[in-house]
């Protein structure tokens, strides 16, 4: 057990690493090009246009992309440690679709400039209905069908209720500029945003991060857990407000972005093994490295330029790596999907 | 030979139904109870209001404290559950699976303990596991996984063990195995309470048998007391040939009344 948690270690310092690395390939990239030497210099003293470039528009961009996807990452972690099921993910849930709900509204109708706390909470708010009615429904068996297909239902009702505001817009500025916001991006996201999504974001982890024990033991099923001590209740109650407040926020002020949730940890059980304890600190660092370098990706690839979208949207990057993902894992494991009674 | 945990006029309702009505039973240290009782008599019912698992009426104690003034940490540690089924949800190693055990010994700011290392070491081997502590608990046959399941429990070395239908969908070996190793426990020092469907395992290994029927206990008594032909054709409908093993009778079902 000992050995086991030194190879963790190395295995979250390598990870750490990884994302630093990636942040500084992240503040080089963009229409400027920068050289790491520009880019650190530009950082630390904050001169010339440089200094500018990076600390003004690149900064906030790349902090954005680690803390939401770690958050992402942990979530995806404790909602499979929760459910005892390596499928379970935010956006399988329809968190991320009904925090757009709740954020759309308040950009279609004005309620809210960007940088208004109204937004997050409004995100917050919708992803706290899906992911809390989802655990009431999963109830005790947490079993795998009903839990997919409840989500299922979560996520084409967040989904028509997007289509709504869309509908319903007063101007049709206001429904583009929604509709270009849900494909998810970080592109031009200043301090301010940086400053309402951490203090949610923040809260998240630590809800989550309280409860690795509980996932542990929900290993022996939720019965067994109980008897170990676990306050049942509890746990579930800190995990739904946990991922409500990570989601929400996220994309209150980054869109729908999906599917970190579900590839983060699935890479790190390659190294830790399936303990979900163990799973949750590697992931976060994993969603933060993978997140921050798709949000490098949609930089590097050339768009159209006469579109208006200049970049790619990160969501569409996202979930075009992570569908083909779940289908692989659905794939590998249809044989023990297909002989659970669950 | 002390009672430990003790439950008066236990009442457990699911849903509204009355499930278990006015149990009255007190485990002792060193004992082996068994719990028999046809399909649907509210066995695992009340065990798991005895494990605290359950709101109920009445009052069950342990050492004398009532189950609700003392905190889920503290039960945990007086009193292992065994649910059925031996339910193993992610692929983790046997000997991680067995440390789980000790979660309510964890204190959140040290890491594991040496007497945890013991705990944990002396369950895999009392249990004969400890040649596959380092496997996925996901890849072992159903007779290994219920010993690990076993050596979960024994791990929190509460001084109360309830283990519901332990021996359940397990060869005749394994089955003697696993009442051998519930008795052990007892012997040194548990007070064990195990459902069991055998008549004849109950019979052979327990000190004492409790018989539920419909909700309620209708006997707790040494097993020849407990386990006599009318008792089983009134409660089970089926008569019983009682048979000699290795000096102990034990009742047989032969024929569905």
């Amino acid at each position: 057990m000992l050995s086991s948690c030194r190879s963790d270690l190395r295995l979250v310092l390598a990870l750490a690493a990884l994302v630093l690395v990636l942040a500084v390939i992240s503040l080089m990239s963009g229409p400027a090009s920068i050289t790491p030497r520009q880019a650190l210099s530009g950082l630390f003293d904050g001169q010339g246009a440089e200094g500018i470039i990076v600390r003004d528009i690149r900064l906030p961009r790349t902090l954005l992309a680690i803390l939401i996807g770690a958050t992402f990452g942990l979530s995806g972690a404790a909602l499979q440690g929760l459910l005892r099921n390596p499928l379970a993910e935010p956006a399988l849930f329809g968190a991320p679709q009904a925090a757009s709900v709740g954020a759309s509204f308040m950009i279609a109708y004005g309620f809210a400039g960007a940088t208004s706390f109204a937004v997050p909470l409004a995100g917050i708010a919708g992803a706290l209905v899906s992911v809390g009615g989802l655990v009431a429904i999963a109830g005790r068996r947490a079993s795998l069908t009903v839990t997919l297909l409840a989500g299922l239902a979560f996520a084409s009702f967040a989904g028509a209720g997007t289509a709504l505001i869309l509908n319903l817009a007063p101007t049709p500025y206001a429904a583009l500029e929604v509709a270009f916001w849900l494909l998810g991006s970080l592109e031009d996201r200043s301090v301010d945003h940086l400053l309402i999504a951490a203090p949610f974001l923040l809260a998240s982890w630590i809800l989550l991060a309280l409860n690795a024990r509980a996932y542990r033991a929900l290993t022996l099923g939720e019965d067994a857990a109980a008897s170990l001590g676990v306050d049942l209740n509890r746990t579930r109650m800190m995990v739904v407000v946990g991922t409500a407040l990570g989601v929400g926020a996220a994309v209150a002020v980054a869109g729908s972005i999906g599917f970190i949730g579900l590839v983060a940890p699935h890479l790190v059980r390659r190294w830790v093994g399936s303990d979900p304890a163990r799973v949750c600190l590697p992931t976060a660092l994993m969603g933060a490295a993978l997140l921050t370098a798709a949000d490098i990706a949609v930089r590097l690839i050339p768009a159209n330029p006469n579109a208006t979208a200049i970049e790619l949207k990160l969501g569409v990057v996202t979930a075009l790596i992570g569908v083909p993902f779940f289908l692989a894992m659905i794939f590998r494991e249809r044989r023990l999907l297909e002989g659970s009674p669950q | 030979m002390s009672a430990i945990l003790q439950a008066q006029g236990v009442g457990v309702r699911l849903g509204g139904v009355p499930i278990v009505n006015g149990a009255d039973l007190s485990l002792r240290t060193g004992e082996l109870t068994a719990m028999v009782g046809p399909n649907g008599a509210g066995k695992t019912t009340l065990i798991r209001a005895l494990a605290g698992l359950l709101p109920f009426e009445g009052r069950i104690a342990i050492n004398g404290r009532a189950l609700a003034e003392i905190s889920a940490r503290e039960r945990a540690r007086r009193i292992a559950y065994l649910p059925q089924g031996n339910v193993f949800h992610w692929p983790l190693s046997v000997a991680d699976v067995v440390a789980l055990g000790r979660t309510p010994h964890a204190d959140p700011f040290s890491g594991i303990t040496a007497d945890d290392r013991a705990a944990v070491v002396r369950a895999l081997t009392i249990t004969e596991t400890e040649t596959f502590a380092t496997r996925p608990v996901t890849t072992l046959s159903g007779g290994e996984r219920a010993r690990v399941a076993l050596a979960r429990a024994l791990a929190t070395q509460a001084a109360v063990l309830l283990a519901d239908e332990p021996t359940v969908s397990l060869d005749p070996r394994h089955q003697l195995v696993v009442m051998q190793l519930l008795r052990d426990a007892a012997r040194a020092g548990g007070a064990v309470l195990a459902v069991v469907h055998d008549l004849a395992l109950a019979a052979r290994f327990a000190d004492r048998v409790l018989v539920m029927d419909k909700g309620r206990i209708v006997a707790d008594a040494p097993p020849g007391e407990a386990l006599t032909a009318e008792r089983i054709a009134a409660v089970f409908g089926v008569e019983v040939i009682p048979v000699d093993v290795g000096g102990a009778t034990v009742p047989v079902a032969s024929r569905a009344i």
